[in-house]
């Protein structure tokens, strides 16, 4: 299992990249670990100031040679360490007498009976794996100290992804330990050309980040892309995937998001099939692929799972709702305060009827309410679960019922917004609803100003910037802009497999093929009708 | 570095389309009929032809020199200090036509829409948005073309075919019109209208394959100039010519007589209107884009950036200018006429000196198509 | 540092120019605070008895036309009257004297009286849904000029609206109280609009009315109606107009004709047939038209040949006594009817060509068919409202009977 494989490739990964260790570590840069056994165990002492939960345990090898073994008790699994480590090292005498200078190949190949074990002499990285919750055994008159990976770290079990619920599909979902992960994503594609290639970023966290591709499909290009924008990060901290984000999007200040986040392995896995790169940091159970286009930001898993041609209408019904949540209202302030011949005679009149109390101009009016639904969205996802779910409806009943009584806003703005907030969250991107959420605010603002002929301005503005818009140097509307025909069976609406013979050609993967033709082609004869009323031959 | 030639042919016919079709169109029909009145389509027709030669000029140059601008070129064919007269003189039209655009559109809105919303706004607003989305390379400049190209043709395609119920071909007779006597006169004041073609001398030295220039842009302006004949066609159809001469914007107007079906809208002239920014945009971007970068090719700079702020003032001065309505489109007449001999005759002039003189420049390398002799 | 400060300040430097020409909001006027002005009605009205207010005038200093006066009415969508959603239970009132509100006042002009108008309410009068223009056959035969400039250069009046003449006093049928629509002018327009629909009506909004009356040989023609006891309105007929002036009117009937000439669909009127005597009445409804033009010069004058085919169903007998399951009855009637129809239209044409309106459109016909014979003769709208009373026609009715309704003798 390429579980452990980590081990030497993040210390390859630790020798290569050219961060500064932690101040204390600094200072032991390139010391190395001396015979005695007192003299190292004060060092490492010195550097882990006796932290509480740090158990140092003398004992000696093979009952001769005097050892300590430290690892931070809150860390570790207590019987591995216990049944794997300390047991043989204490028990398992060798037939003849063990000198110091065989003692390391003797415990490494014949004593231990663990599998990741390895050996350094380094004090910086003695001490990060002692960090990592790994058991180091030191042992007097031998200067390599021995690690061995113990670490256990509670964590939850996979569950359904919380926020990308599905009808149709896997209902796993990815959780905050990097292996297990990786282990969601492997097993999907068995295939040796799944390349996972980690890396350490954030000189405190030291967080272990896995860039995934598939070698034979994905960009070459690509991929050294990614790792130059990932190896040129020195911060100390990456606590979630969204530090990684930000830090290697294009354009920092666009509120379009550029990279998109999964917890869905089958999801990280289709999109490494078409050709991208996901990246998974310890730590975060959601997974960024690169490069994203905005079409992504409006597909789900089930617009694969289910048939096409609901899908492909259910989809544009999301795009439909996407627009609706950026525009809709402004282009109800211009038609009510600019241009109101548009809509129908009778239905003016009565709109005027509606508004006749209302003390603001619709634009103030609008924004009131949008502001007050922002506020109360924002406040239903941060109130404890089991208040939310009677405030958000409640809430949502009474402030509108109450805001029309009191004359504060005339009902059909209550549900112009109702219908833009719903709308908002029939896409399935959080940030890229969000993003379209709060740009129609200035949209709003604008068409107060200068009416439909404003809201049209506020329109090409974003579409300007969604244009000019680049992810890891694609354009953010591929495949309508710059077009592909390839990818444009997969935009509006979702083609039958059979029509999607090859991977979208924008992102230039290395293998086109998906399906072979033959067996296209063989999909496609008529089938023969195996259990059709023709079958009953003997009836009479 | 990546690559800079990644313009496909349906992008450069995109640009084109999108260039041409601007603020023209709302005057179009008038324009034509008072050239021909019932004439007006074949008027249309007929200026889309005097369009094809600007365009076939520009593009052969182009495909001669397909790594290189006109004032890159033209410096090769005709020397330099003679080029920079020209090319000054190119430079100056196209900040001309691109602030008469936006003070006719200004003026639109404003009559039409924002009556108390002062015209400088208006005007200021739309040079703005040009100028901004100006800063960026040609591949992007390409994509807005291409991304807003569906979003001007069919409006415009829209309000034709929903119009068309209500037209009467008797309108539309005789085909050559009852007076043709200013046909000509109206024939090149909408060739005029097809100056947009000029961008191609841009759009080349990024087209991935520069060889098929001429197709895209053959294929470009048969379809601007296809949606302004249809318009012209429904618009006359719909009024009948004399009708059209009491109208300032016919096509407005035809907006204004549509409804969609079962009453969505009642009237589409102000949707309509506020569709069609997005026309007027492209156009603006179009012509203030070859004026920024024909100005900084032609003093060596490597930016354009900063000439597209520095010339914005000069711009909007120069859309200010016109004290009134009626006089502005006099102006934009005129100088819509005198553009011809920038955008015809001095890229055929041009043409006709590189072919005497056998200048041309870098091939690229795979399949070169012969220019025409 | 300036790479980073760069864009900020150059970004900085344009919101600080942009910012103070985004202050305003100078178009936004709300939809309640707009007078919306749902009809229009206009009337003529003796100099004297008027008070001269100089709301666009003053004596002395801006001379006021010598012309008399129109005495306009607009009526007023009153907002809060007319509730939202189908109104069961609601604050609102379906009595639509309540809904609208009608002001009317003087001017010596069109702009002026709104000018006057304006003067009076708050709100600013917005005629984007204005649907109903009426005038009263008085200002219609003394010329529309003003009123169809003011409308045409107005970019807010739709060129969707109805123009009608009234017969009598207009401003009568803007105080009209129809019972069937909360808004009375959306009644009047609905009258016209399910006209069309029905067959009662060509379809002649106020843009096709300009369209025609400025074309070289047609003119334009408006529907005629009068007030009915209930609040009601009836089309009366058409009023056809010589340039900007009403020169005659039709019966409803004519209007059927007027249809069949132009071959408009589809039809909807309804006449008798009187089979050998008195006795044997029937009554018929067209469905269809089908009518082709025929134009050439004859003896120096444009000629047309006129070819009608009807498609008729039968709606009605009066009487027992006899039959019409036979082919030859139906023949007869189809005769009939044909006879009839190249009659009436024979009538109607000899009308209008009298009052040399050629509401037809024969003149345009003439113009792009006959291009040459135009361009010699004719050239001009007054030549060619000259020489229509010299054209002549053939008139050739065919008539086919399809249905005769769920009755089988």
């Amino acid at each position: 299992m390429p579980i452990n494989s980590w081990f030497t490739s993040n210390n390859n990964g630790t020798k290569n990249s050219p961060q500064p260790a932690s101040p204390s570590l600094e200072k032991l840069q390139d010391q190395t670990i001396s015979n005695s056994l007192e003299e190292t165990l004060q060092v490492i002492q010195g550097v882990m100031q006796n932290e509480d939960d740090l158990l140092v345990r003398r004992f000696h090898v093979f009952a001769q040679h005097p050892a300590v073994l430290i690892y931070y008790s809150s860390m570790i699994n207590q019987t591995m360490v216990n049944q794997d480590v300390l047991k043989p090292l204490m028990k398992e005498m060798p037939s003849e007498k063990v000198g110091t200078e065989q003692l390391h190949d003797v415990i490494l190949n014949d004593t231990l009976y663990h599998s990741q074990v390895n050996t350094d002499d380094r004090y910086t990285a003695v001490i990060e794996e002692l960090l990592r919750g790994n058991t180091i055994v030191l042992i007097d008159g031998l200067t390599r100290a021995i690690i061995i990976n113990t670490s256990s770290i509670e964590n939850r079990s996979v569950d359904q992804p919380a926020t990308e619920q599905v009808i149709r599909g896997p209902r796993e979902g990815f959780i905050e330990m990097l292996d297990k992960n990786i282990a969601l994503i492997r097993y999907r594609l068995l295939t040796p050309e799944l390349r996972i290639k980690t890396m350490e970023i954030g000189r405190r966290s030291k967080s272990r980040v896995a860039v995934c591709y598939l070698e034979d499909i994905a960009n070459a290009e690509l991929v050294n892309e990614v790792f130059r924008r990932l190896s040129v990060i020195d911060i100390d901290a990456v606590l979630d995937s969204g530090y990684l984000e930000q830090l290697i999007e294009d354009n920092h200040h666009s509120p379009f998001p550029q990279v998109q986040y999964t917890e869905r392995p089958d999801k990280v896995a289709a999109n490494l099939l078409e050709g991208r790169v996901a990246i998974l940091v310890n730590g975060s159970p959601l997974a960024l692929i690169v490069p994203s286009v905005f079409n992504q930001f409006y597909q789900t898993v089930e617009d694969y799972t289910e048939r096409y041609l609901l899908m492909s209408a259910i989809r544009i019904a999301r795009l439909i709702a996407l627009v609706f949540s950026l525009i809709f209202p402004s282009l109800y302030v211009a038609i009510i305060s600019f241009n109101p011949e548009l809509i129908p005679t009778e239905f003016a009149v009565a709109v005027a009827g509606g508004r006749a109390g209302v003390p603001f101009p619709a634009v103030v009016e609008v924004l009131i309410i949008e502001i007050s639904m922002e506020v109360l969205r924002e406040a239903t996802i941060r109130l404890p679960q089991q208040v939310g779910g009677a405030l958000s409806i409640v809430g949502v009943l009474v402030i509108g019922q109450a805001a029309v009584a009191a004359g504060f806003s005339s009902p059909i703005t209550v549900v112009i917004i109702a219908l833009t907030t719903i709308g908002s969250f029939a896409t399935p991107a959080y940030n890229a609803a969000l993003a379209l959420r709060l740009l129609r605010f200035p949209l709003i603002i604008i068409s107060g100003i200068f009416g439909l002929y404003g809201v049209m301005i506020g329109c090409i503005l974003i579409a300007n910037h969604m244009l000019a818009l680049k992810s890891f140097g694609m354009p953010y509307l591929t495949p309508l802009v710059p077009g592909n025909f390839q990818g444009m069976k997969d935009l509006l609406i979702r083609a039958p497999l059979t029509w999607m013979p090859e991977r979208p050609a924008f992102l230039l993967p290395k293998d086109k093929k998906r399906m072979s033709q033959a067996s296209i082609d063989e999909i496609k004869k008529t089938k023969p009708d195996i259990v059709g009323p023709k079958a009953n031959k003997e009836d009479p | 570095m990546s690559n800079m030639r990644q313009i496909t042919t349906i992008q450069s016919a995109a640009v084109q389309v999108s260039t041409i079709i601007g603020v023209g169109v709302l005057a179009l029909p008038l324009i034509a009929v008072r050239a021909a009145d019932s004439g007006a389509p074949l008027v249309t027709l007929l200026g889309l032809m005097v369009g094809y030669v600007g365009l076939f000029a520009i593009t052969i140059l182009g495909m001669r020199f397909p790594d290189q601008s006109i004032i890159q070129y033209s410096e090769v064919i005709i020397g330099k200090w003679l080029a920079w007269i020209g090319n000054l003189f190119a430079i100056v039209f196209f900040a001309v036509l691109t602030s008469l655009a936006a003070r006719e559109f200004g003026e639109v809105v404003v009559t039409s829409v924002l009556k108390s919303t002062p015209v400088e706004v208006t005007v200021i607003v739309m040079l703005l948005l040009a100028s901004f989305s100006c800063r960026n390379n040609i591949i992007t400049f390409t994509y807005l073309h291409h991304f807003y190209f569906p979003l001007i043709l069919f409006p415009g395609l829209g309000i034709v075919v929903l119009s068309m119920k209500n037209a009467d071909l008797i309108n539309l007779q005789p085909i050559i019109g009852n007076d043709p006597s200013h046909m000509l006169t109206g024939v090149l004041t909408i060739g005029a209208l097809f100056q947009g073609t000029f961008i191609m001398t841009l759009v080349i030295p990024a087209m991935r394959k520069p060889q098929k220039a001429l197709l895209a842009g053959f294929v470009g302006l048969l379809i601007a100039g296809g949606l302004y004949v249809a318009i012209v066609v429904a618009a006359v159809g719909v009024f009948g010519s004399e009708e059209i001469k009491n109208l300032l914007w016919p096509t407005l107007e035809l907006a204004k007589a549509t409804t969609l079906p079962a009453n969505v809208l009642e009237r589409l002239d102000a949707a309509f209107l506020a569709v069609w920014v997005t026309a007027v945009f492209t156009t603006l971007l179009s012509s203030y884009f070859l004026t920024i970068r024909m100005a900084s090719e032609m003093f060596r700079l490597q930016d354009h950036k900063a000439i597209s702020t520095f010339l914005l003032p000069f711009v909007f001065i120069l859309a200010m200018l016109p004290t009134n309505i009626i006089q502005l489109y006099a102006v934009i007449e005129d100088v819509g006429r005198v553009g011809l001999y920038i955008t015809i005759a001095y890229p055929g002039l041009l043409l006709i000196i590189s072919l005497v003189r056998k200048k041309r420049g870098n091939q690229p390398s795979d399949n070169v198509m012969e220019p025409l002799h | 540092m300036t790479t980073l400060w760069s864009p900020f300040t150059k970004f900085s430097m344009l919101a600080l120019l942009v910012l103070p020409l985004l202050t305003g909001c100078w178009d936004r006027l709300e939809i309640e605070d707009r007078a919306v002005v749902l009809g229009v009605s206009i009337d003529t009205v003796k100099s004297d008895g008027v008070e001269d207010d100089a709301v666009t005038h003053m004596s002395g200093a801006i001379p006021s036309p010598k012309s008399g006066y129109y005495h306009v009415a607009v009526q007023i969508a009153l907002p809060g009257r007319i509730p939202l959603g189908p109104g069961e239970g609601g604050g609102g009132t379906t009595d639509s004297s309540q809904t609208v509100w009608v002001l009317d006042t003087f001017g010596h002009s069109l702009d002026d009286a709104f000018m006057r108008l304006q003067q009076q309410t708050s709100s600013r009068l917005f005629f984007g849904h204005l649907r109903v223009i009426i005038v009263s056959e008085a200002v219609a035969k003394k010329g529309m000029d003003n009123i169809n400039d003011f409308f045409r250069r107005n970019s807010e009046v739709r060129r969707m609206a109805w123009m009608m003449i009234a017969k009598g006093n207009a401003m009568k049928l803007m105080k009209a109280a129809p019972k069937l629509e909360r808004i009375p002018t959306l009644y009047l327009m609905t009258t016209l609009d399910q006209g069309i629909k029905m067959g009662k009506f060509p379809r002649d909004y106020i843009g096709t009315f300009w369209s025609n009356s400025t074309k070289k040989g047609q003119e334009g023609y408006l529907p005629y109606v009068e007030l009915q006891k209930e609040q009601n309105i009836e089309i009366k007929g058409l009023a056809y107009f010589k340039g900007a002036k009403m020169v005659g009117k039709t019966k409803p009937i004519q209007i059927g004709t007027f249809m069949a000439v132009k071959g408009i669909n589809p039809a909807g009127y309804r006449v008798f047939i009187t089979l050998d005597g008195t006795s044997k009445l029937i009554m018929i409804s067209t469905t269809s038209r089908h009518v082709s033009w025929k134009s050439s010069i004859k003896e120096g004058h444009p000629h047309f040949d006129i070819d009608i085919v009807l498609e008729i169903n039968i709606e009605e007998k009066m009487d027992q006594d006899f039959d019409i399951n036979r082919e030859e009855i139906l023949r007869q009637i189809e005769l009939k009817l044909s006879e009839g129809t190249t009659k009436a239209c024979k009538l109607l044409l000899a009308q209008t060509q009298e009052n040399s309106s050629d509401i037809f459109g024969f003149g345009e016909y003439i113009r792009a068919k006959k291009s040459r014979y135009w361009n010699a003769h004719v050239k001009t709208k007054e030549q060619w409202q000259e020489q229509y009373k010299d054209i002549t026609f053939d008139i050739k009715t065919d008539v086919n009977v399809r249905r005769v309704g769920m009755k089988a003798k």
